[in-house]
């Protein structure tokens, strides 16, 4: 399993990255995130929709609400502009942090 | 003998005790249980089974209450963001019945650009005005000043329409030309939106600036 505290860190560029590829929803938000880590990464389920609205109240996302296949409402997300330019923010830090501990972890083994 | 439905309800009640009173999130929790549920009943487990697991996975009801109220917009703001917005509005509906008026062949050129500059900052300083605002990262700071430009708003509105428009009219209306009453009018209207712009553009311009730093 991986830290709370990472978990936590990730949420927003992972949102973020799957809202990239398109429209989506909270549930298959959540389940897209635990197949993509085979289950290392999970959160506690319902706090996914704090995340989502204050992405949605800082302009990055935004949303509509729409039927599931149940007839049932169903809120749906999508990536607005400014939501496009935190997501390449957000990889290109991740990038380098991932880059800094590979460098160091090459020089460990050298 | 389990009821889904009933137990459903229940679970509703208890995160309305636990202060999730507000619709959407509420909703939006139910069709996140709903869907997991389903989905623990398609991979054998029974419903009373299946609804123990999603429950305890959406998480209690206090905690999310927390994390939804932080992820709120603070009451004032939302206030201040609204004034502002009913400042520019007004100001923009009025400026824009004038507009027309400046064509009139009466008018002269110099009111006709004087007026044509205050449609257009008006209609300009609301869209772009966040731009130009310095950006304030201190909320109490930035609500404080979003407050003032709406307490600016309505003084100045106030000052122009009971106090210096009849003034203006009463007074030197005989001497003053039309086209520059028409001016003086849509400049009035341009000061109240650049206002009521500042209060909306304030939350902007640092909503902007913390996307910048991510």
């Amino acid at each position: 399993m991986i830290r709370k505290e990472l978990v936590a860190a990730s949420a927003e560029p992972l949102i973020l990255s799957l809202l990239a590829k398109g429209e989506s929803y909270g549930y298959a938000i959540i389940q897209e995130v635990k197949a993509r880590s085979g289950g290392k990464l999970q959160w506690t389920d319902g706090m996914l929709y704090p995340v989502l609205h204050r992405m949605e109240h800082r302009g990055l996302i935004k949303s509509r609400w729409g039927e599931s296949e149940t007839g049932r409402k169903r809120k749906y997300y999508s990536l607005k502009k400014d939501g496009k330019t935190a997501m390449a923010k957000h990889h290109e830090q991740w990038s380098l942090v991932h880059s800094v501990l590979a460098g160091l972890r090459k020089e460990q083994y050298v | 003998m389990f009821n889904l439905e009933t137990s459903i309800g229940e679970w509703r009640k208890q995160m309305l005790a636990a202060g999730i009173k507000t619709p959407v999130p509420l909703e939006e929790l139910e069709g996140h249980l709903r869907e997991d549920i389903a989905r623990q009943m398609e991979s054998g487990f029974n419903a009373q089974q299946a609804f123990a697991i999603s429950t305890k996975c959406i998480g209690q009801g206090a905690e999310l209450k927390n994390e939804f109220k932080k992820a709120g917009e603070p009451i004032t703001t939302r206030f201040i963001k609204l004034v502002g917005i009913a400042c520019v509005s007004l100001a923009l509906l009025f400026s824009l019945w004038t507009f027309p008026f400046l064509f009139s062949p009466e008018i002269s050129l110099t009111a006709k650009v004087f007026g044509l500059a205050a449609v257009a900052t008006t209609l300009l300083s609301w869209r772009f005005n966040h731009r130009f605002l310095p950006v304030i990262r201190h909320r109490l700071i930035r609500t404080a000043v979003g407050f003032a430009c709406c307490v600016g708003c309505v003084v100045w509105i106030q000052l122009f329409i009971i106090n210096f428009l009849p003034h203006t009219v009463l007074h030197l209306g005989t001497e003053v030309p039309r086209g520059a009453l028409m001016a003086i009018f849509l400049w009035g209207w341009t000061v109240m939106a650049i206002l009521g712009g500042m209060a909306y553009g304030l939350e902007k311009a640092a909503r902007k600036n913390n996307e910048q730093h991510v």
